[in-house]
């Protein structure tokens, strides 16, 4: 039974070296967890203990009050002393309760907080090592396990305990009641890793049937607007619904399993206490054991098949053991954006970009390849090159989302590094084809980073973005939360572009920012732009060969490196860069009569 | 108030599965009759065989009660098939009501797209599934041991029973009204829990935004007041839970040690014999006390979930209501389409989408919808498909008003294209026959070829393949085509493209609009690029205040918007063009 858990828990982990680490990591997460909270559990290991304690005496306690009564001879005494034990038992139950609750809650709390805190530290590389729903689960579900580590293992000990106490209870009563019981309990073994063995198969099945319904509701979910306009309501309905006749099948077979089990169970549980009883009823006649003792063999019976329960434990233990350790992973990777020591002021200058000598190497590739690039002051600079060229990763470098594994970038003759994050972040500013929906409503989401700012400058700010119009349009305007302001991704981009022009900052990196806007509303983006960022540095990574041609200068990407820096105009002629944009879509008419593979 | 909608939805749904319920109720019973016997038979073997010196007598009571244990396990392995025939059907009925009741709602627009609501309320139904089958299961065990032992008590002495019985029915009181704070402050746990989660996910999702605000500091402590705030709500479940205390001492505790403490006058009274002391204490301490604590630990969390997860599926399994068309739908003649000062806004406080906008659509024309996003095209399309209804002015087709036409004659004449193209888990062939399921294969293999969607047929291995929910391997362009081939073979005489081209290259964009162009009946393109523009008869630009019709030469003449939209569009690809003579020598 005991190498039944461990195998199977390893089969969802993969490779047995990867759920050793993270076994390893999990045990260090749940030592430190308890190293903390070490008086509370001295308080829950002896409040065990007595319960222990108590459990185990309860039966003898019970035999000397019947014993007293049949003899008429000391009851008061007898009876105080069960009444006793009773009150105890009771107590350290809800003692144990909520000593452990308290213990639990702020454990929990307390790694949330750290977890947190350490996924937001992590920034822009942790997010590619932890995608985010990976990481919610690991908040939401794995954090409370050294919580629940605690209890488990104390009432498994506890178990174990009653269990030998129970049968060394029959033994003190006599030897040969122990002798019967421990007869009995290969044969409950034997039925219970049956049971384990056969129920797999058809759990499996049976979630999996499950989650063939949940993703057809999901697939009509994003068809709502077609179902709508076809009125096929009911036809989908049926649709979703398959799979529920399988899944009604399915679960009767876990039904007629475990009722297989079951019924065994109710039957060796009382067989063998019956047989105590016989035993023990024999003894009694031979004047061996009291009536008391007899009653008390039955308890003891009771207490020593309450291992069983066991089997529950260890697997519940091994996963709380796998989830600190999914804790422990994230809590164990070391920040690699940091702020230095003794952070310089950020220049007053005029904001011109150095990159110098910088290689940037992602998962043993190099993806910048000792690049120089330098951006002039108040010129915007379009970033332009083949998709995985690492367009996004060279604009990231600029406000120290990522740091190069070699070289340097300066912002006006300063290293970066050894700015203090939260100015360069003022000075700094991006908009991202995707924003994050930060905030409650429409107008915190543009003033995430800036809670100060007016209604008013909210709104100039969307005006520029082209947002304004759209967000008055919705329920509550500018106050609608943002989980009942459904919108389309190009609607988004330009909240996230509000938000860049509300900051003010000095230098402006637009990463795909604009890529989701149609046509029209794209050319009024741009033109909204060229105005507010006149005088400002700006990085504009473009797939679209009209947004490299606004911008001053074309930084192209290619192996690495930086091919060239020249206007648009001046690069268009060379085919290697219109190639670049082949796969735009804009452009595709006209270039479609170009043979792709037509280049040097 | 919401558990009470739980009950009422946990009966509606049981209602069907009485049938099984009895029979479930019969086993039990006879599941009970070991445990309700074994304090009298144990009472005889002691009494008659053991301290009469019999000690074969003795065994000869024991004997009975094995056999009577076997009868009960009989009863245990009977009742298993009648508990699945309850909890299974249960299970169909919820998920049933769920699906559907969910879908609708969304239907009706008021179920957030993502549907993570659902997906949490399916996870909710095998909740409620698990603990009722865990409440019937415990629920058998505790009322076969506690009316077993109570039962048994009354046939050994009657006086016991009662005082035991009363001890019992105060225990069950208090627990009832300690049930109902358990169930308010575990409601509040699982709130508090989702609201972690839900200001969690955003952030854990968007840290490059977070880290580009500088805002590290407000989104942490965002966060962790819900954290701090859930830990309190725990520990406040945990205060309330130590009150199960009383419960257990009163129900259980309390009557053993009455039935010890006057054992001396009933046995010297002649009330009780040894034996039946001892038969009483059994089933005090092995019936009683553990049915007592099972439903003070056990029944107590089997409860109080249930009665959260039922009051939370509840809520997400009610019924939107339905629109009920008063009088039968008109059929109207022919298709012309005219709006007259057609008005429409989200909400009466915002701003109107579509204001006072007057369109005449002859049947058969091709006409293109071109402006910036946001600025009503998909609200437009909405209204033309009766998607929306205008708060003011009116829509007409074929001279009858839209609002009239009979609801299966407008979804068969009328057909929208969304820019998000409906894939779902069937065959290719279910996915293209969904709007005439009796279409031929030939037919079928004609369209694909006229809209361009040869090569994925192709890659997916024929029409009979099967496409995996999500839509796969699909790409967006690939779904868009799949949507644009099931419309056309529709019946529809009315076709309204909204950017349901948007993820195809031009050339295939192209390829497409020029097959529905070809094909009988109205064609409406709202356009993502402005090309689609130029392929059509008419073209009206939406721009704010003023919307207006014409032919391309009459707008760029008269339209700023669209002679800058054109002349940007043409920018590009004259660059390309100069570029290709250049390349010529």
């Amino acid at each position: 039974m005991r190498r039944g858990p461990p195998r199977r828990l390893a089969r969802f982990l993969g490779p047995e070296a990867a759920a050793d680490a993270l076994r390893t990591s999990g045990n260090r997460v749940l030592r430190h967890s308890a190293e903390r909270a070490r008086v509370a559990v001295v308080v829950l290991v002896v409040v065990a203990l007595i319960g222990v304690a108590t459990t185990v005496l309860m039966p003898a306690a019970l035999a000397v009050a019947i014993d007293a009564a049949v003899a008429g001879v000391g009851l008061p005494s007898a009876l105080v002393r069960l009444a006793v034990v009773l009150a105890v038992a009771t107590a350290v139950g809800a003692i144990d309760d909520l000593v452990g609750s308290y213990v639990g809650t702020a454990m929990t709390a307390r790694l949330r907080h750290r977890l947190l805190g350490h996924a937001l530290a992590l920034g822009v590389p942790g997010q590619r090592r932890f995608p985010a729903g990976d990481l919610l689960s690991r908040l939401a579900v794995n954090a409370d396990s050294p919580a629940s580590f605690l209890p488990l293992l104390l009432s498994a000990g506890t178990t174990v305990l009653v269990s030998v106490g129970g049968v060394v209870g029959l033994a003190l009563i006599d030897w040969r009641l122990a002798v019967t019981f421990l007869l009995g309990v290969p044969v409950a073994i034997v039925l219970v890793r049956l049971f384990l063995a056969q129920a797999g198969e058809p759990f499996l099945r049976y979630q999996q049937s499950q989650a063939a319904i949940v993703t057809r509701l999901l697939d009509a979910f994003g068809g709502v607007r077609t179902i709508r306009a076809s009125g096929t309501a009911e036809q989908e309905i049926t649709r979703i619904l398959q799979p529920l006749p399988e899944l009604n099948a399915t679960g009767r077979q876990v039904w007629a399993l475990q009722g297989q089990a079951s019924w065994r169970f109710s039957l060796l549980a009382p067989m063998i206490q019956v047989l105590v009883l016989a035993v023990g009823g024999f003894a009694l006649t031979a004047g061996s054991i009291t009536t008391g003792e007899l009653v008390a063999a039955v308890s003891y019976v009771g207490l020593a098949l309450s291992g069983i329960g066991l089997a529950d434990a260890l697997v519940s233990l091994l996963g709380c053991q796998v989830g600190a350790g999914r804790i422990g992973e994230v809590l164990d990777t070391r920040p690699t954006v940091g702020a230095p020591p003794h952070p310089v002021p950020v220049p007053p200058g005029p904001g011109r970009l150095e990159l110098h000598d910088v290689t940037v190497r992602m998962d043993a590739r190099v993806v910048l390849d000792h690049l120089d690039l330098s951006v002039p002051a108040g010129t915007s600079v379009a970033v332009v090159g083949r998709s995985g060229t690492g367009k996004s990763v060279l604009v990231s470098l600029v406000g120290r989302l990522l740091d190069p594994d070699e070289g340097e970038v300066r912002l006006d003759g300063v290293p970066l590094f050894l700015l203090a994050p939260a100015a360069l972040r003022r000075t700094v500013t991006y908009a991202f084809e995707r924003p994050a929906l930060l905030g409650n409503t429409v107008h915190d989401m543009i003033a995430y980073g800036r809670p100060d700012a007016s209604r008013a400058e909210v709104e100039a700010a969307a005006a520029a973005a082209q947002a304004d119009r759209f967000i008055r349009l919705l329920p509550e305007g500018y106050d609608t939360p943002l989980a009942r302001a459904p919108m389309s991704g190009g609607e988004l981009q330009r909240l996230g572009l509000a938000r860049a022009i509300l900051t003010g900052a000095r230098v402006v990196v637009l990463d795909d920012a604009t890529s989701s806007l149609d046509t029209a509303t794209e050319v009024k983006v741009a033109q909204a732009l060229e105005r507010l960022l006149a005088g400002r540095t700006s990085m504009v990574v473009a797939y679209r060969a009209a947004t490299a041609a606004r911008a001053d200068l074309v930084a192209w990407l290619d192996a690495g490196r930086i091919r060239a820096l020249a206007p648009h105009q001046v690069l268009w002629s060379d085919p290697g860069y219109r190639a670049v944009f082949a796969a735009d879509q804009d452009t595709a008419v006209a270039d479609a009569v170009v043979p792709a593979g037509s280049e040097a | 108030m919401r558990l009470a909608d739980g009950i009422a939805l946990l009966r509606r749904h049981l209602r069907p599965q009485r049938r099984a319920l009895w029979w479930l109720a019969a086993w039990s019973a006879l599941e009970a009759v070991p445990v309700f016997l074994s304090g009298l038979l144990v009472a005889g073997a002691i009494d008659r065989g053991f301290l009469a010196g019999r000690p074969l007598l003795g065994f000869g009571w024991l004997a009975v009660l094995a056999a009577l244990w076997a009868v009960g396990a009989l009863g245990t392995r009977q009742a298993y098939p009648w508990l699945a025939a309850t909890v299974e059907p249960l299970r169909d009925s919820l998920v049933t009501a769920l699906v559907t009741a969910s879908l609708r709602r969304a239907l009706a627009g008021q179920e957030g797209a993502d549907g993570s609501s659902v997906v949490q309320a399916t996870v909710q139904v095998e909740t409620v599934r698990a603990l009722f089958s865990a409440l019937l299961r415990n629920m058998r065990q505790l009322l076969a041991a506690g009316v077993a032992a109570l039962g048994g008590l009354a046939v050994l002495s009657p006086l016991l029973a009662l005082v035991v019985g009363s001890f019992v029915l105060l225990a069950l009181a208090l627990f009832a009204a300690l049930l109902r704070v358990l169930i308010a402050r575990y409601r509040t746990v699982v709130l508090t829990e989702e609201k972690v989660t839900a200001l969690a996910a955003p952030i854990v999702g968007g840290v490059r935004d977070v880290v580009v605000a500088a805002a590290e500091g407000r989104a942490a402590g965002e966060v962790g007041a819900a954290i701090d705030a859930e830990a309190e709500a725990t520990r406040a479940l945990a205060r309330a839970r130590a009150l199960r205390l009383p419960v257990v001492t009163l129900g259980a505790h309390l009557p053993l040690l009455v039935l010890l403490a006057l054992s001396p006058w009933l046995l010297a009274g002649g009330h009780l014999s040894v034996g039946q002391l001892v038969g009483g204490v059994i089933y005090l301490s092995s019936g009683l006390e553990p049915a007592i604590a099972l439903l003070v630990n056990a029944g107590g969390t089997i409860f109080v979930n249930l009665g959260v997860v039922l009051g939370r599926l509840a809520e997400v399994s009610a019924e939107p209501p339905t629109r009920s068309l008063a009088a039968p739908g008109s059929f109207p003649a022919g298709y012309d389409l005219a709006l007259e000062r057609v008005s429409f806004a989200y909400s009466p406080d915002a701003e109107p989408v579509v204001r006072n906008l007057t369109l005449d659509v002859p049947e058969g024309l091709h006409l293109a919808v071109v402006g910036p996003s946001g600025v009503g095209k998909s609200t437009l399309a909405n209204l033309l498909a009766r998607l929306a209804i205008p708060q003011q002015g009116e829509l007409r087709l074929g001279g009858a008003p839209l609002s009239g036409v009979d609801e299966r004659y407008l979804h068969q004449t009328v057909a929208l294209i969304p820019q998000e193209a409906y894939v779902f888990a069937a065959t290719l062939r279910d996915n293209l026959s969904y709007l005439r399921p009796t279409v031929g294969d030939r037919e079928l293999e004609d369209v694909v070829a006229v809209v361009g969607l040869e090569q994925t047929v192709a890659r997916l291995g024929g029409l009979d393949a099967e496409i995996e929910p999500g839509g796969g391997t699909l790409s967006p362009g690939e779904r868009q085509l799949i949507a644009l081939a099931r419309v056309y073979l529709s019946p529809a005489q009315m076709v309204i493209l909204d950017e349901a081209t948007c993820h195809l290259d031009p050339v295939a964009e192209a390829r497409a609009e020029q097959a529905f162009a070809e094909r009988p009946g109205t064609l409406i393109v709202i356009a993502h690029r402005i090309s689609s523009a130029l392929r059509a008869e008419r073209i009206l630009v939406m721009d704010g205040a003023d919307p207006l019709l014409g032919t391309h030469e009459d707008l760029l003449a008269h339209s700023t918007l669209y002679a800058e939209l054109v002349g940007h569009w043409s920018d590009v690809r004259c660059a390309g063009a100069v570029h290709q003579v250049d390349r010529q020598p």
